[in-house]
This record gives structure tokens, C-alpha cells and sequence, in this order.
């Protein structure tokens, strides 16, 4: 039997746009990317709860500030953890006394603009890293990162 | 027209058509040594297992054993080289290579045990085996044996880089946190200085100076409120900087660890772990 040109040619077309054809719609399916810089330091712990002393004096003046002041200015500080995030976590890790030395100590650094790509790893695009680990005089906690380290975030 | 056509295609596709066999036990080994020599270690091990399931061939054994070693998975790196047969020409080499495996994997007293066995018997790489030893002797805490006795096993162009290693690791450059502490509560900034960090303790100085001489003034002029407050901060930016400095002195001492460490596993991996080479690629 002779087959028809005309549906041959129609049955090949079809066989191979069937077999042949795009299934995986999955990665051209639309999206809605958002191109905005994650802001991680708006990740508050917004917290009032009272668990120490510290926490009385400090929680409600550094949730002000985040409210009033560091949320609506932005993400200033150059640092990770910055610096009142600095000043909760090692209030929370050490004591009030130590904590507020910490912290001052913290600020004497943020302060100074010099040298600090040399000092410090990098956290993200544009933060040093400067955990609260390095400043409990604990040296066992110490956990030395070379300074051309580039932390995720 | 049309037949002639067909019987064209059908002819060259019988003439011309791929007859090299490719799963035969030589190409799968040729390409396996291709692929080592490519570096793509991961691949190569697949065709080598291929191989060694038709052929048994010590040297394809040690290549797999080598290609684990090379991608960092030295558990299966050991378990390789210790299945080389006694009978087999790279059975000694083989044990080296195990030590080396236990090396990268964890320096523990089963190393140690082992490296003093292999160190202790007839193997033409004992000395080798010693000398690894004794290099990561410098990377565990325990003390040191006299300088003398651990250069032994070094060659002369080793000697001068262990020497170096062997002082350092018994007199580290370390900062004293005491000191870092007292300089800065006598000139505040000065323990920041002591441990290099200059920038940060001219920094104290300034802010300690500036918040002193603020207070100053504003009990010079009688302002005792906006004087406290300035008392307040100057002395919690000089309480804060000795703080500081003994804290800096510590990981000023932590990078020399860490920097005598890294020092130490490049010299050991630039010398092979003192593992001798075999170049299957030439």
C-alpha cells in the first residue's frame, strides 16, 4: 500500500512536535522577582520580656531606638551584628557590666574608619563581620576568620 | 531514483558505521586514564570499578585509591589503599599512603600509633612516615621532644623550615592581655597599640580625651549635669578600651595560631605529606 505523501509528512510533524516538544513549562512560568537588597537588619527581636536586670534598662531604650531612629535611618552600622544588636547579644551572653563594656569598646571601633579591610571578614556585600564570640575574654570561644573571608548571610 | 537512494543509505550506514567497541576492558581503561589525567577524578573511579570488574590490575586499584585522596575523600582513600595486596609493587607506597589519609583525616592517637608502626619497621618509606610525624607533632598541643631529636628524619633544605616551625610553635609571638590591659588603663589606647590594632587605639585615645576635656570644662563653667553625663561616657570609653584590649591581645594570639596552623598544613601539603609522587600521566 502506498502511503500518502500528504499525511505522511502531516503524521511526522505531529509524531515529532508530540514527542519532541517542551514539557517543562516549570522555568518559564512567570515569576515575580523582587530586586530589592534583603535587609537583614530589620530583623528585629522586638522584645520587652524582662529575664535579667539588664533587660529592664536596655530593652525598652534599644527598642525605641530601633522604632524611632536605626529602622527609618537604615542599615548604618558597618558591622554584623551591628552595633546594638552587639550591645543585647552580649548583655544576653555575658552581664550588664561586661555587656556595656562590650559595647563601648564596640563603639570605639565603629568609630574608627581606618583599616578595617584589613582588620575584619567580610559579612554580605557590604558589612564587617565582628561577632561577640571574639569579645567574651573567652578564648576557647575565639574562632579566628582570616580577614579576605566573605561570610554569607 | 528513490531505491538507488535507499540502497545508498543503507550502504553507508553499513560501511561506515562506529565498529570500535567501546565497553572492551583496554578503552574502558583508556578512557579511566583519560579522565585521571584530566583530574576528573570522580569519573575516572566509575570507569576504573568498571574496569577492575573484568580485569584485576593493582595498578588500577592504587589509581582509584590515589583519584579518592584527590577529592578529599580519604575514608574511602584508606579503605583503597589498604586492599592492596601484599604481592602488589605499590603495597609499600600504599602505607604511606594510609598515613597520609589518617593524617588529613584526623590527627588522633590511631595517626599516631600507626605512624610510630610505620615509622618503626622495614618499609623503604619509613623515614618518610617519621617525618610526617614529627611535622604534625607541631599541630597537637603536647610538648614538643628536643629540637635535635625532631630534625632528625628532615633533609637539610627541611631542617631550616622545621627549625623555624619548631621555635615559633615553643615560643609563639603571643601579646600579653596583662599588659595589653595596663597600657591601656595608663595611656587609654595604648594595650590597642601594643597589639597592632593602631587605627582603633588612636581612636580610644581620641574619644577618651575628647569626652575628659568635655567634662572638664563643663565643671570648669559650672554645668554639673551635662559634666556627668560627659564623665559618664569618657569613663565608659576608658573602661571599655582596657576591656578591649585585653580582648584584642587574645585575638591577636588566636591569629598566631591560626596563622602558624595554615603555615604548617602548606608546608606539609607543598612537600606532599612527604608522600613520594608517582606520575601515571607522562
Amino acid at each position: 500500500m502506498i502511503i500518502n505523501k500528504k499525511y505522511f509528512l502531516l503524521f511526522i510533524l505531529v509524531f515529532q512536535s508530540t514527542n519532541y516538544s517542551q514539557t517543562d513549562w516549570v522555568r518559564w512560568e512567570k515569576s515575580d522577582p523582587t530586586y530589592q537588597i534583603a535587609e537583614t537588619y530589620l530583623e528585629r527581636e522586638y522584645d520587652l520580656s524582662i529575664k535579667s536586670a539588664a533587660d529592664v534598662i536596655v530593652k525598652p531604650i534599644i527598642n525605641t531606638y530601633w522604632f524611632f531612629i536605626s529602622d527609618v535611618d537604615g542599615a548604618n552600622c558597618p558591622f554584623h551584628p551591628s552595633c546594638s544588636s552587639f550591645l543585647v547579644q552580649s548583655m544576653k551572653e555575658t552581664n550588664i557590666i561586661r555587656g556595656t563594656l562590650m559595647f563601648f569598646d564596640r563603639f570605639t571601633r565603629d568609630t574608627n574608619a581606618f583599616g578595617r579591610h584589613e582588620h575584619y571578614p567580610r559579612f554580605g556585600t557590604n558589612h564587617y563581620y565582628d561577632p561577640i564570640s571574639l569579645y567574651t575574654l573567652d578564648a576557647t570561644k575565639i574562632k579566628y576568620i582570616p580577614t579576605n573571608t566573605f561570610i554569607k548571610e | 531514483m528513490l531505491k538507488l537512494f535507499f540502497f545508498i543509505t543503507l550502504l553507508s550506514s553499513l560501511i561506515y558505521s562506529q565498529q570500535i567497541d567501546f565497553n572492551s576492558p583496554s578503552n574502558i581503561k583508556l578512557f579511566a586514564d583519560y579522565l585521571f589525567c584530566d583530574k576528573d577524578y570522580f569519573r575516572a573511579i566509575d570507569e576504573y570499578e568498571k574496569y577492575l570488574q573484568i580485569v584485576e590490575d593493582d595498578s588500577v586499584q592504587f589509581k582509584i585509591a590515589i583519584g579518592y585522596s584527590a577529592i578529599n575523600d580519604q575514608s574511602n582513600a584508606y579503605k583503597k589503599f589498604s586492599s592492596i595486596k601484599l604481592t602488589s609493587s605499590f603495597y609499600e607506597q600504599s602505607k604511606i599512603e594510609m598515613l597520609k589519609s589518617l593524617y588529613l583525616q584526623n590527627i588522633d592517637s590511631s595517626y599516631f600509633l600507626y605512624a610510630d608502626i610505620l615509622t618503626h619497621s622495614q618499609s623503604p618509606f619509613s623515614n618518610n612516615a617519621y617525618r610526617l610525624k614529627n611535622s604534625s607533632l607541631l599541630l597537637i598541643k603536647n610538648d614538643l621532644p628536643e629540637k635535635e631529636n625532631f630534625l632528625i628524619p628532615f633533609e637539610n633544605e627541611e631542617k631550616k623550615s622545621l627549625s623555624n616551625f619548631y621555635d615559633l610553635k615553643n615560643n609563639p609571638p603571643y601579646k600579653s592581655e596583662v599588659r595589653a590591659g595596663i597600657l591601656s588603663a595608663i595611656i587609654p589606647g595604648a594595650g590597642k597599640i601594643y597589639t597592632y590594632d593602631y587605627g582603633d587605639g588612636i581612636t580610644a585615645f581620641i574619644l577618651t580625651g575628647l569626652f575628659a576635656y568635655l567634662a572638664y570644662t563643663n565643671f570648669e563653667h559650672n554645668h554639673p549635669t551635662r559634666a556627668w553625663i560627659f564623665t559618664a561616657i569618657g569613663a565608659g570609653f576608658y573602661a571599655g578600651n582596657i576591656y578591649g584590649s585585653v580582648a584584642s591581645a587574645q585575638i591577636f594570639n588566636a591569629r598566631v595560631n591560626f596563622e602558624f596552623n595554615e603555615g604548617v598544613k602548606l608546608f606539609l601539603e607543598e612537600k606532599n605529606y612527604f608522600v613520594p609522587t608517582n606520575d601515571f600521566c607522562k
